[in-house]
């Protein structure tokens, strides 16, 4: 059990560069090496996610370093383009960044790490209720940031 | 079966979207999608975006170089000495944990997307430097004129080794000045150079793709120069100009269709 690339994944997940991610692992990976009382022998996966996850809430540690490089704001228009597109993956990924912690950490728990609403509840400290509200205001933010943001979708020849 | 009982809630759908779902819900649900064509395109939307996320991050999903170190990089102990022999222990089993028995040695980390994302970024700002410093050029504002546009395409295909095209927007009221050889992004591209009838001009930058990709039209704006771009394979186009949006984003349309049917 080599937890240590779920780990990276995640904290990539969490964070708006590769840098800030490796920052966050390695921050993550000196608390759990050296948390004292933290871990009882059992689970650790959901104590190395619990730990991971507090860090990057409370630490809101050098706030998105990436925050508003991007290009000026255009109208909106509305993008129904497909996914496989690398500019697409960069917007999602600016959308992602401007979620809040809460948000970006319970929809990564979810989609990206495969965890049960329940056990993200369990990570997050959290009661099932709230995680689901989470989720559901996270993709709500997500939708809300991708339409604002001013792709124009291509139009191919009929 | 039937509708009765439970609501629909928008927990619900996301359960659905996620695959998470419990097995007694499932038919309450689908009957409610069956009518619900708006609800059954939302969760479409986020399976979408689930996919292409969890796309985004697979790849870190590895070990690297350097992950030893990461494990060694311990702070000093702080607490009394009776309890560290326990501690000790429990920490070494975290590191196995963590670090796993055998390192996947050649599986690391792929080299970063980034630089090609701010490369494509850049192509925003050399497409307006470009048309800032030969747009306003009244008497060299080309290289080589209209009047040999063959000659002018046919070198500029060769130097991008790419088969090129002056597209015709005539269309959408302008007529080719000329072009001339720029560099993009260190190495040869195209600068074609239209005008209207009162003269307004614009200029469209065709630059050679570090990496095969197709995007959407991409607009970036510098003050009131504005910029439509997008890769199509081998090459990168932008369309630069100081006229009203919509009539850029039509000539970046046309100009698309046209590229694309070379």
């Amino acid at each position: 059990m080599a937890l240590l690339p779920d780990l990276r994944r995640y904290a990539r997940s969490l964070s708006a560069s590769d840098a800030d991610g490796e920052d966050l692992l390695q921050d993550g990976v000196e608390r759990l090496l050296s948390a004292r009382s933290g871990w009882s022998g059992a689970n650790f996966r959901a104590w190395a996610m619990t730990t991971m996850t507090n860090l990057y809430r409370n630490g809101t540690r050098r706030q998105r370093r990436f925050a508003s490089t991007e290009l000026d704001e255009a109208s909106a228009l509305p993008d129904p383009s497909p996914a496989g597109d690398p500019l697409e993956r960069a917007r999602l990924q600016r959308a992602l960044d401007r979620l809040s912690p809460e948000f970006r950490a319970t929809l990564m728990l979810v989609v990206v790490e495969g965890h049960s609403y329940a056990e993200v509840a369990a990570i997050t400290q959290a009661p099932l209720g709230t995680v689901m509200s989470l989720l559901s205001r996270a993709r709500a933010e997500v939708a809300r940031h991708l339409a604002e943001d001013n792709i124009v979708p291509l139009r191919r020849s009929e | 079966m039937s509708d009765t009982g439970k609501p629909m809630t928008e927990q619900d759908l996301h359960a659905y979207a996620d695959g998470q779902l419990p097995a007694d819900d499932m038919a309450r649900v689908e009957t409610w999608l069956a009518s619900h064509p708006d609800d059954v395109a939302r969760i479409r939307e986020w399976q979408q975006q689930n996919r292409t996320i969890q796309a985004i991050f697979a790849p870190y999903r590895t070990n690297r170089p350097g992950d030893e170190d990461l494990l060694k990089t311990q702070p000093a102990p702080e607490t009394a000495a009776p309890h560290r022999w326990r501690l000790r222990g429990l920490q070494t089993a975290a590191a196995v944990a963590l670090f796993g028995l055998g390192i996947a040695v050649g599986h690391y980390l792929p080299a970063s997307l980034a630089p090609a994302i701010e490369a494509r970024a850049a192509l925003g700002d050399e497409a307006s430097s470009a048309f800032l410093i030969y747009a306003s050029e009244v008497r060299h504002p080309v290289e080589v004129r209209a009047d040999e546009k063959d000659h002018l395409v046919k070198w500029l295909s060769k130097r991008l080794g790419q088969k090129l095209a002056a597209p015709d927007l005539s269309a959408r009221g302008f007529s080719l000045v000329g072009g001339r050889l720029v560099p993009v992004n260190g190495r040869a591209g195209a600068l074609l150079m239209y005008e209207d009838a009162a003269g307004k001009r614009l200029t469209m930058l065709v630059g050679q793709s570090a990496a095969d990709a197709v995007t959407s039209f991409r607009f970036a704006a510098q003050g009131p120069v504005e910029t439509f771009y997008w890769i199509d394979e081998k090459l990168s186009y932008a369309v630069t100009g100081e006229i009203p949006r919509d009539v850029l984003r039509g000539v970046a349309e046309d100009s698309y269709q046209q590229f694309q049917s070379l």
